[in-house]
């Protein structure tokens, strides 16, 4: 307790003012134990008390107050003021009026959201500029720390470009949204984007395993290429119905690599029957620009093209408790079916209707057990293998028939 | 009913595909609705409790036959180790109708479909499956259903004993005599056994 009445004396004799140290220490005393006040609580009082008597601000007492500098990644507690040299990596569109700014500033160490308060009068910051923000406070919702911008603080722009790293992470690490992360990896599938918002999408992987990566085309960042391995800078995790995927936005760096990454895939298996064939599954033409499968002929982007012919077949696989979508390329397709592309052209040629195709594959798959295993992705699995299930019975049967046996002996 | 359907990230649920041998869909009467919209998924739930909305069937195609007046509509009789299926195709399911019309029996097929049922003057309910899509199949892929859904058959069984609500539905319906059914599956375990 005592203290505390020390740092406040010495403080307000820095300010040039003389404060009778016994009278702080009864007033400590009073509050904090009659009053059952927290100290922390009492020292605001205190202090309060003594510059209402000198009439001084109380902005002026804690302005100059040296807060400790601190890197983005350190800040690890709520509440504390703090000063940190940063770039502002991203502004956000601000959703409430009383706040003038929101983003993301990043240094060294990684990144970290800011809310800069209307009410505090601080000039504006901009996207890719550095500054050092004195005298900032510390936040926490739901575990993720942001900065706060008030009155008290200060923004000094500085001539540094300071080079902002966020976290290296490898796919399988990737299971929090709104993470910024900087992963390497290697395209392993494009799809078509349906969406004129996406520039690119698709797969990555890393030893680890595989992620989705979104591209907007508002990013515009370089194209990337199928089997090509990339540093991606600066992306940013999201979550949609428990799966994990990054976005690739203006902040984002897509920087090639001479590597050839080695994937690792977490797979999946899946037993059931084939339930259903969707629509878009056989013969299909797809745009030579996008990758995307035609509609009429006509690509959503790009318009009437002269598609390129592919073989793929979307399944619904079902197992009597739930179901499961299977999504199978031209390799698998091909193999399973037994018609390479070749030959499903001639066929769809000489019927002068492409469904002939897909009728064939109905009558292969419908209604008949597989087993499927390939990396999950989405809703679906994206097939590697696919087999009808041929496993003996016998076993199976042997089993039910002892958990009915009650039934035999009461009989 | 999270155990029931699947997310596709549409919005839209896909029904699982119930497998339920021949003699129970037949004593099936009990119709369900979830919400009052003419949208709302209907289901029949049956005697062990399965509540479907679509259903998952492998027989022998027996008979079928054409009972359409102006459009084809095709009727056929599908039979399992338990007992006989109806299922009809019309000019709304034209991949199943085809199907159907194209193939001779005795075959092996594979039918998913909706299950319908039908009040008779006299009140009785009969049942029989609007097919979705119908394919032949093998021997092979027949066997592997018959051990499919009595393995079904004997979970859902076991599912009456407890307290979820489609097991009470069905258990206050019907009075479920889950001996019967159990015989009924072993019996159709027995049919399939290599001898």
């Amino acid at each position: 307790m005592s203290d505390i009445a020390i740092k406040i004396e010495a403080r307000f004799s820095e300010m040039g003012i003389k404060v009778q140290p016994d009278e702080i220490e009864t007033r400590l005393d009073q509050l904090i134990n009659k009053f059952k006040v927290p100290p922390e609580e009492a020292r605001r009082n205190v202090i309060n008390y003594f510059l209402k008597q000198h009439n001084i601000p109380r902005t002026e007492f804690f302005e100059k107050r040296e807060t400790p500098q601190v890197k983005a990644s350190e800040i690890k507690e709520d509440g504390k003021w703090v000063t940190l040299c940063a770039k502002v990596v991203q502004l956000w569109e601000t959703n409430h009026e009383s706040v003038s700014q929101v983003g993301l500033l990043g240094d060294e160490s990684g990144t970290i959201k800011f809310t800069k308060w209307a009410k505090a009068a601080l000039p504006q910051v901009e996207e890719g500029k550095s500054y050092l923000f004195k005298n900032v406070t510390t936040s926490e919702y739901q575990g993720q720390f942001s900065v706060k911008l008030n009155k008290t603080s200060e923004i000094v722009p500085i001539e540094d470009d300071i080079k902002v790293e966020t976290l290296r992470v490898t796919a399988s690490e990737i299971k929090e949204d709104g993470k910024w992360v900087t992963l390497r990896g290697k395209v392993v599938q494009l799809w078509e984007t349906n969406h004129e918002s996406v520039s690119q999408v698709g797969l990555l992987g890393d030893e680890s395993g595989t992620v989705k990566f979104t591209k907007w085309a508002k990013a515009e960042l370089p194209q990337v290429e199928e089997g090509k391995s990339y540093l991606f800078r600066n992306a940013i995790t999201s979550e949609w119905q428990g799966q994990f995927s990054v976005k690739l936005n203006k902040t984002s760096e897509i920087i090639p690599i001479n590597e050839d990454i080695e994937v690792g895939r977490s797979l999946v298996e899946y037993s059931g029957a084939i339930v259903d064939i969707q629509s878009g599954s056989g013969l299909i033409k797809r745009c030579p620009e996008c990758n995307r499968a035609l509609v009429k002929g006509a690509c959503g982007e790009h318009g009437k093209v002269d598609g390129i012919y592919d073989l793929r077949v979307k399944a619904v696989m079902d197992d009597g408790e739930k179901v499961q979508d299977i999504l199978l390329n031209r390799k698998v397709t091909e193999a399973l079916v037994g018609i390479t592309l070749e030959q499903a052209k001639d066929m769809a040629t000489e019927a002068l209707d492409q469904a002939v195709v897909l009728d064939v594959i109905k009558s292969k798959l419908v209604g008949r057990y597989f087993t499927v295993s390939g990396a999950r992705l989405d809703r679906f699995i994206l097939v590697n293998t696919i087999q009808q299930d041929t496993k003996p019975i016998d076993e199976e049967i042997i089993r039910l028939l002892g958990s009915a046996a009650p039934v035999a002996q009461e009989a | 009913m999270a155990e029931n359907v699947s997310g596709n990230g549409s919005g839209f649920l896909r029904e699982v595909a119930h497998r339920i041998f021949a003699a129970e869909f037949k004593e099936s009467n009990l119709q369900a609705k979830e919400g009052q919209d003419q949208y709302s998924p209907s289901y029949l739930i049956t005697p062990t409790g399965a509540k479907c909305n679509r259903v998952f069937i492998v027989g022998t195609l027996t008979e079928k036959e054409d009972v359409g007046t102006d459009n084809e509509f095709w009727r056929g009789r599908i039979v399992d180790p338990t007992g006989a299926f109806f299922v009809n195709a019309g000019q709304y399911q034209p991949e199943a109708a085809q199907v159907l019309a194209k193939t001779t029996p005795p075959e092996f097929i594979a039918v998913i479909g909706k299950p319908t049922t039908y009040t008779t003057k006299e009140g009785n309910v009969l049942t029989s499956i609007r097919a979705e899509s119908m394919q032949i199949v093998d021997v092979a892929t027949r066997d592997r259903w018959v051990v499919d859904a009595a393995k079904h058959t004997m979970a859902r069984l076991e599912r009456l004993k407890g307290n979820e609500p489609d097991a009470v539905k069905a258990r206050e319906h019907y009075s479920t005599d889950v001996e019967s059914y159990r015989a009924m599956v072993q019996q159709a375990l027995e049919s399939v056994r290599a001898k």
